[in-house]
């Protein structure tokens, strides 16, 4: 009895010291974003830009309403979705299949998974880069290969649909190989007798993609997904080198008109407006991470 | 005899199928491969290219001569060297900062759960958040504090930007080390600093060092927020970058050979330390 009491208290001790121990991590974190958070969210109610010299003004929620009634901004949402809901289906398919591929092991696989992921650690300016000079419409090696298919020089970047086309190609050259890598994680976790159950009950490889290997990926799926999501709504860097939300405005994504709004306009108001509805949209996928991913994984263990 | 025959054709039928497969899984692998890394050999081969073969077509896939020039005008002409020294300075300050106030709330996290879920979920939101949104409230208080274009400018908001994710990184491999060791250190007679120095810390090391790591090549690869805060002085070598497109023509040799060193630290992190990327990469969710 008295033995456990004197665990009971060292544990409380404990847990004291390792509070201490975070304290600063914990204020440097905390004054870092509250401060500017609570800026942000005071500047989202108030008529106030950089531009010009009027002082600002408390606006209740006009901004709210000026943002939801503006078609940049609601093109600018559109874009948005659209390389989530066209992106993301393109990628996982693709990433299953070389997940597929890769994931019998075989001499040098390893090396070849390494090489595969590279794309995911290529500083972004550069990505933006590299397929602005792929994509050229006169020079790039990618018409020069269309060419051989008959396809005549595509205006890649000049173009609203092709410039849309191009942002989802180096996002997809970009962000499959993360994907892959995830899926074969998930591949590896599936226990080798749930495959030969299968191929005892007769099941064809197709039957055994379906009824096993699919359902038990789900969960990575899930994962993958809801990364895939946030990365999308923090674009930014390789659409602002490749494109620059043009022709027009007909690549701009949230990111890019969040910058736009703040830096091209000077408008501090509406730059915080679009900002906090962005944390918002934020805040909910978090909580479904933690539903659907964390809380899962505990579970489990 | 008649079945035994049949039996032999089939296993030799189902033998060629089988090498079928596995020469069209290779062929499809390696073309599969082709593509991914097509644009990486693109960058590396134009870093070597002649100013003319950028604009030649057919498309020059291989230089007819190796041109080192790119590299000695992006460096001293285009302020490669400036961007260079100053992306360094930056991302290893700011690994240090961020590991160093990352580590300790960590490791109260992960082990004793302090701050309990809301601050998990904290963390959390900070990491899913993008980082434009909080580029104009900074941008007026670091022009506030006449801050803009200096270095702690970056080393400050870089800790925005990879705090959250070092933190939660860490805290999962902390909450890897069995539970009890703090206290068996205890009842030995140690100290609780020395428990943690001694006992928890070492188990951490490479998990810490792999978190290092990442946050290095995040800061390297940080555009958004230089682009903002940082004017002439205090350029990284992804500014330098984009700065070179200004001119009417674009010197797109110099570009590449610059682009080819941006993305060494990084494809050395991916080929060395692939064990830990989709740990990293999906923020601890999957170990790998």
């Amino acid at each position: 009895m008295a033995g456990s009491a004197g665990l009971i208290t060292l544990e409380t001790s404990q847990k004291r010291f390792a509070r201490l121990m975070a304290l600063p991590g914990m204020i440097v974190l905390i004054l870092l974003v509250v401060g500017p958070l609570v800026y942000m969210f005071a500047n989202s109610f108030m008529l106030k830009t950089l531009a010009t010299p009027l002082p600002p003004r408390f606006a209740w929620f006009k901004n709210y309403g000026d943002l939801f009634t503006d078609g940049r901004f609601w093109n600018a949402f559109l874009n948005s979705m659209i390389i989530m809901v066209v992106g993301i289906p393109v990628q996982s398919v693709l990433a299953l299949i070389i997940a597929l591929l890769l994931n019998k092991k075989f001499p040098g696989s390893k090396i070849v998974v390494a090489l595969f992921l590279i794309p995911v650690m290529i500083t972004p300016v550069v990505a933006g880069f590299e397929w602005k000079i792929i994509l050229d419409n006169r020079f790039g090696p990618l018409n020069f290969v269309l060419s051989f298919f008959g396809v005549a020089p595509l205006a890649w970047l000049a173009k609203p649909a092709l410039a849309m086309a191009s942002i989802l190609i180096m996002d997809t050259w970009q962000w499959t190989p993360f994907v892959t890598i995830v899926l074969l994680a998930g591949l590896a976790a599936i226990p080798k007798q749930v495959y030969e159950a299968s191929s005892v009950d007769g099941s064809t490889a197709r039957e055994t993609l379906w009824r096993v290997t699919m359902p038990l990926l789900r969960p990575m799926f899930t994962l993958v997904v809801l990364l895939r999501i946030i990365f999308i709504f923090k674009i930014f860097d390789p659409v602002q080198i490749l494109t620059g939300g043009g022709p027009g405005i007909s690549t701009e994504t949230l990111g890019l008109l969040t910058y736009i709004i703040g830096f091209k306009n000077f408008n501090v108001g509406m730059s915080a407006t679009i900002a906090v509805v962005q944390l918002i949209i934020i805040t909910v996928i978090a909580k479904l991470f933690i539903t659907l991913v964390m809380n899962r994984r505990e579970g489990k263990q | 005899m008649n079945t035994i025959a049949l039996n032999r054709e089939d296993i030799a039928r189902r033998k060629r199928v089988r090498m079928i497969f596995t020469v069209l899984r290779f062929a499809l692998i390696l073309i599969f491969l082709a593509i991914f890394l097509f644009p990486v050999y693109w960058i590396a081969v134009g870093a070597f290219k002649g100013e003319g073969e950028f604009y030649h077509y057919p498309p020059v896939f291989w230089p007819s001569h190796f041109d080192f020039g790119n590299f000695l005008r992006g460096m001293t002409i285009f302020g490669g060297t400036q961007g260079l020294i100053t992306s360094l300075i930056v991302a290893v300050t700011n690994t240090v900062l961020v590991i160093g106030f990352g580590v300790l709330l960590a490791y109260g996290m992960g082990r004793f759960k302090v701050g309990g879920d809301n601050m998990s979920f904290f963390v959390l939101s900070l990491l899913f958040a993008p980082p434009v949104v909080a580029t104009m409230p900074l941008f007026i208080i670091w022009k506030t504090l006449k801050l803009l274009d200096t270095l702690p400018v970056l080393f400050l908001s870089y800790i925005l930007i990879n705090m959250p994710f070092a933190v939660w990184v860490m805290k999962g491999f902390f909450e890897d080390i069995p539970h009890g060791i703090e206290n068996a250190a205890l009842l030995d007679g140690y100290s609780r600093f020395h428990a943690f120095r001694k006992y928890v810390l070492p188990l951490a090391i490479p998990g810490i060092a792999v978190t290092a790591l990442f946050v290095f090549i995040f800061s390297w690869n940080e555009f958004l927020f230089a682009l903002i805060f940082t004017r002439s002085r205090t350029q990284t070598l992804p500014i330098t970058l984009a700065g070179m497109t200004g001119g009417h023509q674009i010197p797109w040799g110099e570009i590449s050979a610059l682009s080819l060193i941006a993305i060494l630290p990084g494809i050395i992190l991916t080929l060395f330390f692939q064990k830990y990327l989709v740990r990293g990469l999906t923020f601890g969710a999957v170990k790998g």
